[in-house]
């Protein structure tokens, strides 16, 4: 019953939304050139799949963001895994960690454009360098979460330090590990859309940043629109994934 | 030195332990040729530059502008959001309406909006502050949201027992307890509007700290480059840090029971 | 009339994620004179905290009747406090600040609040800590806070639910002989859940003894020990008694649950 009213209202707030988005350009209170309308931004979007070459533009950069992606978690868990479990080791990487934390990834974009071209690589660095952060971030939370009494338990019956890292920390710190996974996956889409628009030849970015130079703010609003819709499906499986695993996970 | 003043400051020594030894591998591994300086540059010429920018005033106007940006930007964030979270936190209708939009605003690339806003605010700190602000707000009104919602039960029912209504219970219970996490979203939301002055600057600025990346950036000037950088995340993590204290300090007050 | 009269009391709880239900509290009818230290025993699950809670107004019963002073219960009222097992103070507010924190909600008129807060913080033998915060206080101190801020509205009735049981042993002890010293003063009707039997008949006037499968009064014992009390009774051959009566109706409790669990 509460799920239901919470729907009801929600959709009831996009509709309001979308009716005055709609009507008042038409009453000349909003310039229409600035906010387009509902109407010319579905019209639009028949007029994207049929012929505006998204598939193309949604294949360049969806690699983008799978190469970057995946050397992120192929990289970053590895990394996170190994920082996580040596102590000193993690005590001197975690400051620089979170100093590089806190630089915004997408600041490299200038000198990376310079270094790797205007390709796919400097989109695929740029989506590694902003997901593979959160990931390791997270992975060595997970590590240094797993319950050392479960750890203390096992060595008490005479558990390998290999034993105790495959059958205990591994999947102890999987939960985790989906989480930064997920939290990764906003930075990346981030990073191929930002760095698309920054410099690129091809791509939704790319797309972006064309028609919104040319002010068709109709254009801008369906790719955007897109994304977001890409990144909430990314998300939310994620997020699935992660409530999944961590069912069995003492609170 | 005592034992006790190394032991507190224990965390405050390895980070610049840590730093000092990244920095000297750095120079050892451009110095030996590992790494080409073109792109990555050294301590030493980066240290020239710092000198030469905050001689010559460059450095200290780029992040003049920026500093003010941010501020204005996570400052009206910080009202909006705090506010916003507040009255979804007593209206549960305003929660369900805004959701939706709150959900857009985390998850579209916002900066692809910039020509707009250059078109209306025109290029340099109106359009940088307003994504500055974009992009902080959602995650200030979540964590405010989620602390007046995830109030201790056991303390809610306490104040019934005494004849609370929803008004006493709200004022007097679930907005004070939430406080640390107000504070938290504070946090969190640093980087989020840091990285929106730094991009805003790169796509739709003429100066600032995000501006200087991009234009040394650009000319692959590194060690000029790297100035700003530094003096980016230097701010970030000063910022982040002053909160995480002040937080630490709200917890003990509000943790409910320890 | 009796302060407190409950006739055929049941709780009928929704299991979660099904239909099912189950019947917490069955027929539960007892009254309750006015001054009485009445303790409630029982095994896990036998329903004691759901007869407080519902007492207290803070659970609705679905059968049958509780009144106070002929006034039939549906929800708190300025008669009653509930003294919880966790004293769910306000981090944020000093002790004083959580003493007056029960006036301010029930609109206290007549007196300063502070004084009168004081005075209460002082009966509880915590004078000199009205400026701490609950996260400088042990659990024992936190419950005394919890007690100054519930007699703060002058209660006719305390109800009190397993409040010692997150303490230790020790400070249990001393906190027994505490409770006990205050209520003399005012001898206001108390209603005190617990496990422990030892604390049961220590405490009270009367003892309320619970059985399970579905919640129901068992028994209701009279305790003849003479008051002032002290911890030495413990000892007794009287306390004795009570103690080896009480375990054998909890027994049957017990060793019926051994035998569904020798079965299943």
């Amino acid at each position: 019953m509460k799920t239901h009213g919470r729907i009801f209202v929600s959709s009831a707030a996009v509709a309001i939304f979308l009716m005055a988005w709609q009507f008042l350009p038409t009453l000349g209170l909003v310039d229409i050139r600035y906010t387009s309308q509902p109407s010319s931004v579905f019209k639009t979007a028949i007029n994207i799949l049929l012929n505006d070459n998204l598939g193309h533009h949604a294949y360049v950069s969806f690699m983008e963001f799978i190469a970057g992606f995946g050397l992120a978690v192929v990289i970053g868990i590895p990394v996170g895994i190994v920082f996580g479990s040596v102590k000193m080791l993690r005590q001197i990487v975690d400051p620089p960690l979170m100093a590089l934390n806190m630089m915004p990834r997408l600041a490299l974009l200038p000198i990376l454009a310079v270094w790797l071209g205007i390709g796919m690589a400097s989109k695929i660095a740029v989506v590694f360098l902003g997901a593979v952060m959160p990931i390791i971030v997270n992975t060595m939370a997970g590590v240094r979460e797993t319950d050392a009494r479960l750890v203390l338990a096992a060595r008490s019956f005479g558990a390998t330090h290999l034993d105790i890292f495959i059958r205990i920390l591994l999947p102890g710190s999987l939960p985790a590990v989906i989480m930064g996974i997920r939290l990764g996956i906003g930075r990346a889409i981030l990073g191929v859309v930002v760095g698309e628009m920054y410099v690129a030849e091809a791509g939704i970015g790319f797309q972006i940043v064309t028609y919104g130079s040319s002010m068709r703010i109709d254009y801008l609003l369906v790719y955007t629109l897109l994304i977001a819709g890409f990144g909430y499906l990314l998300t939310s499986a994620a997020r699935m994934l992660e409530n999944h695993l961590s069912t069995w996970r003492p609170l | 030195m005592s034992p006790a003043f190394l032991e507190r400051y224990r965390g405050g020594f390895f980070a610049l332990f840590s730093f000092l030894l990244i920095g000297l591998l750095w120079e050892f591994a451009v110095s030996a040729n590992w790494i080409n300086p073109l792109f990555v540059s050294r301590p030493s010429a980066v240290w020239t530059q710092i000198m030469a920018q905050v001689s010559s005033g460059e450095l200290l106007q780029n992040f003049s502008i920026s500093l003010i940006e941010f501020m204005i930007g996570f400052g009206l964030a910080m009202m909006l959001g705090v506010a916003l979270g507040v009255l979804a936190g007593w209206f549960r209708t305003v929660e369900y309406a805004l959701d939706p939009f709150i959900w857009f605003t985390y998850a579209a690339p916002l900066i692809a909006f910039y020509p707009l806003f250059v078109a209306n605010l025109g290029l340099g700190a109106p359009t940088v502050i307003a994504i500055a602000f974009l992009f902080a707000l959602p995650a200030i009104y979540a964590n405010t949201l989620s602390g007046i919602q995830n109030v201790d039960q056991d303390m809610v029912r306490m104040a019934t027992s005494f004849g609370a209504g929803r008004r006493d219970i709200f004022l007097r219970v679930a907005l004070p307890a939430s406080m640390s996490m107000v504070v938290a979203g504070l946090r969190l939301s640093i980087g989020r509007a840091l990285t929106g002055v730094v991009v805003a600057e790169i796509f739709g600025a003429t100066a600032g700290l995000g501006y200087s990346i991009t234009y040394y950036g650009q000319q692959l000037q590194t060690a000029q480059m790297l100035v700003s950088l530094l003096a980016v995340v230097a701010f970030g993590v000063l910022l982040t840090q002053t909160l995480a204290a002040f937080e630490a300090r709200l917890d003990w007050r509000s943790a409910p029971g320890t | 009339m009796a302060q407190i009269e409950i006739e055929n009391l049941g709780i009928r709880y929704k299991k979660p994620n099904s239909d099912e239900t189950f019947m917490a509290l069955s027929g539960i009818t007892h009254s309750i004179e006015k001054g009485l230290f009445v303790t409630i025993v029982g095994s896990s699950g036998c329903g004691k905290s759901s007869l407080l809670m519902a007492i207290a107004g803070l659970t609705p019963y679905t059968s049958g009747s509780v009144r106070i002073n002929g006034k039939p219960v549906s929800g708190p009222g300025p008669e009653r406090a509930v003294i919880f097992q966790d004293a769910s103070l306000l981090p944020w507010r000093s002790v004083l600040g959580n003493v007056r924190f029960a006036m301010e909600m029930r609109r206290w008129k007549g007196e300063d609040l502070t004084n009168r807060a004081q005075r209460y913080i002082d009966s509880v033998g915590l004078a000199g800590f009205s400026d701490y915060h609950p996260h400088q206080l042990s659990g024992g101190m936190r419950q005394r806070v919890n007690i100054a801020r519930a007699l703060s509205v002058d209660p006719e009735v305390l109800l009190m639910d397993e409040p010692f049981g997150a303490l230790d042993a020790q400070t249990r002890e001393i906190m027994g002989e505490e409770l006990l010293r205050i209520w003399s003063r005012d001898r206001k009707t108390v209603l005190f859940v617990t496990h422990s039997i030892d604390e049961a008949v220590f405490l009270g006037d009367q003892v309320i003894v619970m059985g399970k499968n579905p919640g129901r009064i068992k028994d209701v014992i009279k305790i003849d020990l003479p008051r002032p009390r002290t911890n030495a009774i413990l000892d007794s051959d009287v306390f004795t008694e009570y103690r080896r009566v009480i375990r054998h109706h909890l027994a049957d409790d017990m060793a019926s649950l051994q035998r569904l669990e020798s079965v299943a």
